[in-house]
């Protein structure tokens, strides 16, 4: 599994807003446009519902809003970049969030779920990575970062 | 009310046996001992007692549907419901139990079977005495009656005992004696008609002759059975068919039943021997052959019993036999119970044996009247026909007295549902009674680190997943926990929720056992939550431990059984 299967130009952003609710939705609407999930008020539902019980923002200025929902059969990444950054996200080293990683998975895809859970974490915990990724200006610029990123480096 | 009856009764002899067809009266009369015992039921009497009644009031005495000749045509059909309840108690006397119990089943039989004889034999004549005057004929109806007195007959005892599934030392106590104490009345009948032979001064064969007889019929009985149930252990073993198992098994049933009728051996000690083997030479299989039998009998027992209420004739007693008649049963009963309750206290058996046995051996049936009817072939006349009237009334009255007191009395020694088998609890139970009602729930907002706590605390390989309202979310498995764990330290911010999967399938805790175990295959499933009208979790089941629940629960009921002793 390597991330520039899940990685899409389309599905990649620099943040407008700074609220978490507002970074959410913005994400949500950018998965909405690929016209991959049919439901959209579904995947809102689920994704508010697991931030409620407990905050997504795992630490180091990186938040992996993530769940698994009906009528959805690939896993689908989004990301976001905040230059302000999210102050009311809550992470859980109170700093605040810069890179937003959201994961939509199939209500089945429990081991696919896991393994890109895992891959991603794994990434953003390199400094550097994380670095280039704050510093982009444009959706593509963080594409290519992404891209370049997984050239070869094979995590599974 | 009186014409109203007369004209219900003219209805019924138009319908004479000329316009009713066989198929129609077995058809009937199984429906009908049916339908009875179903009613009966709602009143706690067994349901032998029900098809006696029924079959009482379909027949000769009752509206007469069921009239002698058709009667008499299924003679070897009653026969052969004799073979499979003989046949049934074989298969339970096996070899442990003789080991456990085989010096106490001695003592009581021959402690129950001579004081019940001595003292029918004793106030016969006493009361006789005054009626007959002639004490040699008096002496002679009294030893046998007294003789007959000891049998106590298995059919309606057993039946009693397998419609409420009964297990414990009183069970074994009374299956044991009901099965052998017909052995003990063919020798005292035997002897007492040998005796009453000479005090009458008929000339007939001589008492050594007449003892070589007895020898020949309960030996030979023995050994025929004793050949078929090799026979059919040996056939059995090689079968594997639920179909051939049950085709071979009545086969050699019906054939060892024939063979002992052509050399004029007693049937019932035949069948029993057959399956003393089966169970004691192939127990596993035996079990198998068992069961299977046990559920092609039902409804041959209900016609057997319907017939036997059918053939019942009270009409020539006069005021003598009546009284004679109460003396026969005040002395049977009297006898059988003081001399089971001392055998008992003698031999040592548990206390519930002591106490009730006395009350599970008033049954008399078939061979008790089969011997009634041999004495009216040896002492045709006076002697012959007051015994065949007395054994019947009292025949009567026993019949429906005694399995309701046999079920009153293994209640009180709380032996009444203890052999019970798998497919019984399954069939009773729903999933509430078998389901996990203690399984830890998993909070949808607990930590990967919180889930393992409770993993480790638990044995279960699977846990519901609730939200605040402990409504059902979905479940985690141990599975899903592992590939998280191989996958690299996620276990931080991840949740219950994150983790588990959605239930496929849930159950009512209302719904039977059957249909759990319908869905589970159906859908393949390793576990099945139990959710409430309110979406609540009220438990959980997991499919490998169903089968181990319903085994422990068994355990415990055999444990229990046990303990009685």
């Amino acid at each position: 599994m390597e991330l520039n299967e899940f990685i899409d130009k389309d599905r990649v952003c620099i943040l407008q807003g700074n609220k978490k609710k507002e970074v959410l939705l913005e994400l949500i609407e950018l998965i909405s446009q690929q016209g991959e999930v049919h439901d959209i008020e579904r995947l809102k539902d689920a994704i508010f519902y697991r931030e409620k019980l407990m905050s997504t923002g795992i630490g180091l200025g990186i938040a992996v809003p993530h769940v698994r929902i009906e009528g959805v059969y690939h896993p689908i990444v989004a990301m976001g970049i905040s230059h302000e950054g999210i102050l009311d996200y809550e992470s859980i080293d109170n700093q605040p969030v810069k890179i937003v990683v959201m994961i939509v998975a199939g209500k089945w895809q429990h081991k696919e779920y896991i393994k890109l859970l895992s891959l991603i974490v794994t990434k953003m915990k390199d400094d550097s990575l994380r670095g280039k990724l704050i510093r982009s200006r444009s959706p593509e610029e963080i594409y290519k970062i992404l891209l370049n990123e997984n050239n070869g480096q094979a995590i599974s | 009310m009186k014409i109203m009856d007369r004209q219900f009764l003219n209805i019924f002899s138009f319908i004479s046996l000329y316009n009713l067809n066989i198929l129609l009266i077995l058809g009937l009369t199984i429906f009908l001992g049916t339908v009875g015992a179903r009613i009966f039921k709602k009143f706690r009497i067994p349901q032998v007692v029900a098809y006696i009644i029924i079959g009482i009031l379909l027949g000769t005495m009752g509206i007469g549907i069921i009239k002698e000749p058709i009667i008499k045509a299924f003679e070897p059909f009653n026969l052969f419901a004799l073979g499979l309840i003989g046949f049934m108690i074989g298969g339970e006397l096996k070899k442990e139990m003789f080991q456990k119990y085989g010096k106490q089943l001695f003592y009581i039989l021959i402690s129950e079977g001579l004081s019940a004889f001595l003292l029918v034999t004793l106030i016969v004549v006493l009361v006789g005495n005054f009626f007959f005057g002639s004490s040699k004929l008096v002496w002679a109806i009294g030893l046998l009656l007294g003789s007959i007195a000891a049998a106590t007959a298995p059919a309606a005892t057993t039946d009693v005992l397998w419609e409420y599934k009964t297990r414990g030392p009183l069970t074994t106590t009374v299956l044991g004696i009901v099965g052998m104490d017909d052995g003990l009345s063919l020798v005292l009948f035997a002897i007492a008609s040998s005796i009453a032979v000479s005090l009458l001064g008929k000339t007939s064969a001589g008492i050594l002759a007449k003892s070589f007889r007895t020898l020949y019929e309960i030996g030979g009985s023995i050994g025929l059975g004793i050949l078929g149930g090799f026979a059919l252990s040996s056939i059995v073993k090689k079968i594997n068919e639920e179909y051939g198992i049950l085709a071979f098994s009545i086969g050699i049933i019906v054939l060892i039943l024939g063979i002992a009728k052509l050399i004029g051996v007693d049937i019932l000690l035949a069948a029993m021997s057959i399956g003393f083997v089966v169970t004691n030479y192939i127990p596993r299989k035996g079990k198998e052959v068992f069961e299977l039998i046990d559920k092609f009998s039902p409804p041959i027992y209900v016609l057997f019993f319907t017939f036997f209420g059918a053939k019942l004739n009270l009409g020539r007693l006069t005021l003598p036999l009546i009284l004679l008649s109460v003396v026969y049963l005040l002395g049977r009963t009297m006898g059988k119970g003081i001399g089971a309750s001392f055998g008992a206290r003698l031999s040592g058996a548990p206390k519930t044996v002591q106490k009730y046995l006395p009350f599970c051996l008033f049954s008399q049936a078939g061979v008790a009247i089969g011997l009634s009817i041999l004495a009216t072939h040896r002492f045709p006349g006076e002697i012959g026909n007051a015994i065949v009237l007395i054994i019947t009334t009292t025949t009567f009255i026993v019949q429906i007295i005694g399995p309701i007191s046999t079920k009153w009395a293994v209640a009180k020694a709380g032996e009444v549902g203890l052999n019970i088998t798998e497919e019984d609890i399954i069939r009773q139970s729903k999933a509430k009674d078998i389901m996990d009602k203690d399984v830890p729930l998993i909070n949808e907002n607990m930590s990967l680190t919180e889930i393992l706590k409770v993993f480790s605390e638990s044995n279960y390989l699977y846990y519901p997943v609730v939200n605040k309202e402990k409504k059902l979310l979905g479940v985690l498995t141990v599975d899903n926990i592992k590939n998280t764990l191989m996958t690299s330290g996620l276990n931080w911010f991840l949740l219950a929720f994150d983790l588990m999967e959605p239930p496929v399938v849930v159950t009512s805790p209302d719904t039977p056992m059957r249909e759990v175990k319908e869905l589970l295959s159906r859908h393949n499933l390793e576990y099945l939550p139990v959710v409430g009208a309110d979406k609540k979790v009220s438990g959980f089941l997991e499919a490998r431990s169903i089968n181990r629940k319903i085994s422990t629960k068994i355990i415990q009921l055999q444990k229990q059984a046990e303990s009685l002793g």
